[in-house]
């Protein structure tokens, strides 16, 4: 049984739809007509040190190998020229060329920049140029790094090594097989010409740096988080849902905006001016303690403010508590607990949250509170008291009381006319 | 016998993956031509032959019940070698597809990429199918003619994979490998003529020396011997 890999592959990274368009232009860019200028030049050997130890062993050395290269200022030119954008831009972009692989130079194989100073460039087989739909597998990693170290009897750099051992680890169950593949992958190059033996290893370099790089140099094909979902799949159904959405007018929305504005524009301290004085410029703090949060009396244009929405209301903490008195008053204070109680179960501790939601429960909603004989809160006690006494008062009457007070309004109307 | 023979199935099926990931990177380049994709489709073929035969030796074996465990644990272990290699040419008949769309090659206004390939393939290629030249009979318009039955083809390899994950049970991960890290250096040393290094090409050179004289010396002993021998015969008699 084999796990097939879940395939989150590129297609799936939306960022990487540029790539398409670099290879419009890099294809282009061969057109013998319109294209760059290609130099055959005679590669060699000898001015590339790694070739020197590795090659001059079997006896020949590539001289004789015509390749076609690239100058970078040729490049640039040719960008300048195709797209019509300023120098700068073009440098940036030709330099994204080489960045992403699509280009590699010859001279200073780990150097992935453009330089417009005659240095030469290869073009890179399509086979490795960055694909949005195929990863770099660790696999063919493994294979590459067994071939190098085939080829260099074991001489890889420090963070080669490090993959090297990592993914034998990684994918041991695979070994045998990367072992054999590389070996068979060496046997099956040697049968091709010594020049073009050479450009394949210039361009498998090429790829790894680019697709695993090694440390300290930039990643350019980070793309951030896969995902498992394709946002280029199903792009009608994406697009119709998007048609669907509800839109607002313009003039709604900007209308709602003035409005917005013109009610807030007194209170704003920066656009109206702030007393009694800005303290970031005089260092007087005394605006920030007259509105503090808690403040005992809070300021004529903050009150004026609560008047514009609830929403104000509820977001002055000042505010609140006025209007929680409010609410006691009126002996309907629970209904604002309850909602506090609810925004603190929202953005309160997660663990507590089936404790703080059963209790919410038991003591806003009265279902069943006679069976359960819990205390009710302060004020349905304090609103039952109150509405006891009224009772109370209603059917009890004192009759002395009433005569002494009737007597005593009797004899104020009796003494004017005296 | 019958591992003998996997292994050897296995390892055909390997050359020829491997010599088809060597056409697949050249396509689109200055070698890419009608005779490369010729080879691709015949060694395509050739590594699709070897992959059922590869299938069909590795399932009975393993649907066997009668095979030791340690023999088990070795058909568990080159049936995963095949199942690895079976991925690794689907992803590359894939690849090869898609390039083969995006680089047609008798279209005037498709050029190639300046790859700077010179020479051809056609090397690999006769060491894919097993033969000293290759011969191209093929139409001049394989390159597009050729991409249906890849399609085709790539979907039968699909349905096999899918079949062998289906009928035989072996988690790959329980394999563990049987060489260690580095064994491919091992093995080359002893292989190729090629050495290590410059210094290496001295030592082996005055081995050999030391060989030779010894051998000189050995055989003028026994020269000096028969000498003494027949002398001392002549003597007595």
């Amino acid at each position: 049984m084999t796990v097939t890999r879940l395939d989150q592959g590129q297609r799936h990274r939306p960022r990487m739809a540029f790539l398409k368009k670099i290879e419009v232009l890099v294809m282009e860019m061969q057109n013998t007509d319109t294209g760059i200028k290609t130099q055959t030049q005679r590669v060699m050997i000898t001015t590339i040190p790694h070739a020197v130890a590795a090659r001059l062993q079997e006896g020949v050395c590539a001289l004789g190998g015509l390749q076609s290269t690239v100058r970078g200022n040729d490049i640039l030119q040719w960008i300048l020229q195709r797209l019509q954008i300023t120098e700068e831009e073009a440098l940036h972009l030709g330099d994204l060329f080489v960045k992403y692989g699509y280009i590699y130079p010859l001279q200073e194989p780990k150097n992935l920049t453009l330089k417009t100073d005659g240095s030469l460039y290869r073009f890179q087989t399509p086979y490795f140029w960055p694909a949005q739909s195929w990863p770099a597998d660790d696999t063919d990693y493994a294979i590459y790094l067994a071939k190098k170290n085939i080829r260099r009897k074991g001489i890889l750099e420090e963070y080669e090594k490090e993959h090297y051992n990592m993914l034998n680890q990684k994918i041991n169950y695979k070994w045998d097989f990367v072992i054999m593949q590389a070996k068979e992958q060496y046997k099956a190059g040697k049968e091709r010409k010594k020049a073009d033996r050479y450009a394949l290893d210039c361009q498998e370099r090429a790829y790894w740096l680019v697709n695993r790089t090694p440390p300290g140099m930039l990643d350019v094909l980070e793309y951030g988080i896969d995902r498992v979902t394709d946002p280029n799949e199903n792009k009608i159904m994406y697009y119709q849902q998007a048609i669907m959405k509800s839109r607002v007018k313009s003039s709604v929305s900007l209308g709602g905006l003035v409005k917005y504005s013109e009610q807030f524009l007194s209170n704003d301290p920066i656009l109206s001016g702030c007393l009694p004085s800005n303290p970031w410029i005089t260092d007087d703090p005394e605006f920030w303690d007259l509105n503090a949060k808690l403040v005992e009396i809070p300021t004529r244009m903050r009150v004026e403010r609560w008047a514009f929405n609830f929403s104000e209301l509820i977001r002055d903490p000042k505010g609140r508590q006025n209007f929680q008195l409010f609410l006691k008053k009126e002996f309907s204070g629970e209904n604002l607990s309850f909602w506090e109680a609810c925004e603190d179960l929202k953005y309160g501790d997660q663990s507590k949250v089936k404790e703080k939601a059963e209790e919410i429960y038991n003591s806003t909603f009265p279902f069943g509170r006679r069976h359960l004989r819990s205390s009710p809160s302060p004020v349905i006690l304090r609103q039952q008291e109150e509405e006891a006494k009224a009772k109370e008062a209603a059917t009890t009457v004192d009759i002395t009381q009433v005569m002494s007070k009737l007597d005593r309004r009797s004899q104020l109307k009796k003494e004017p006319p005296k | 016998m019958v591992k003998e023979e996997c292994k050897a199935l296995l390892d055909a099926l390997n050359k020829v993956t491997a010599c088809y990931r060597h056409m697949v990177l050249t396509i689109g380049g200055t070698s890419d031509s009608q005779n490369l994709r010729e080879e691709l489709k015949k060694t395509r073929q050739k590594a699709q032959e070897l992959a059922v035969a590869n299938r069909n030796k590795l399932t009975t074996v393993l649907k066997d019940k009668t095979v030791s465990k340690e023999d088990k644990a070795e058909f568990e272990r080159l049936w995963v070698i095949f199942s690895t290699c079976l991925e690794i040419l689907e992803i590359d008949m894939r690849r090869a597809l898609e390039l083969g769309h995006e680089f047609p090659l008798n279209v005037p206004k498709k050029h190639l990429i300046q790859t700077g390939m010179s020479g051809g393939t056609s090397g690999v290629a006769a060491r894919a199918m097993s033969v000293q030249n290759m011969k191209y009979e093929a139409e001049h318009n394989i390159d597009v003619v050729d991409l249906k039955d890849l399609e085709n083809e790539i979907n039968q390899v699909g349905e096999m994979m899918y079949e062998m994950e289906m009928k035989v049970n072996v988690p790959q991960w329980t394999v563990e490998a049987k060489q260690d890290p580095g064994a491919e250096l091992k093995s080359t040393i002893s292989v190729g003529a090629s050495s290590i290094g410059m210094i290496s090409v001295e030592e082996n050179k005055s081995f050999c020396d030391i060989s030779k004289i010894l051998a000189g010396i050995i055989f003028s002993a026994v020269l000096i011997i028969a000498i003494v021998l027949a002398v001392c015969v002549v003597k007595l008699s």
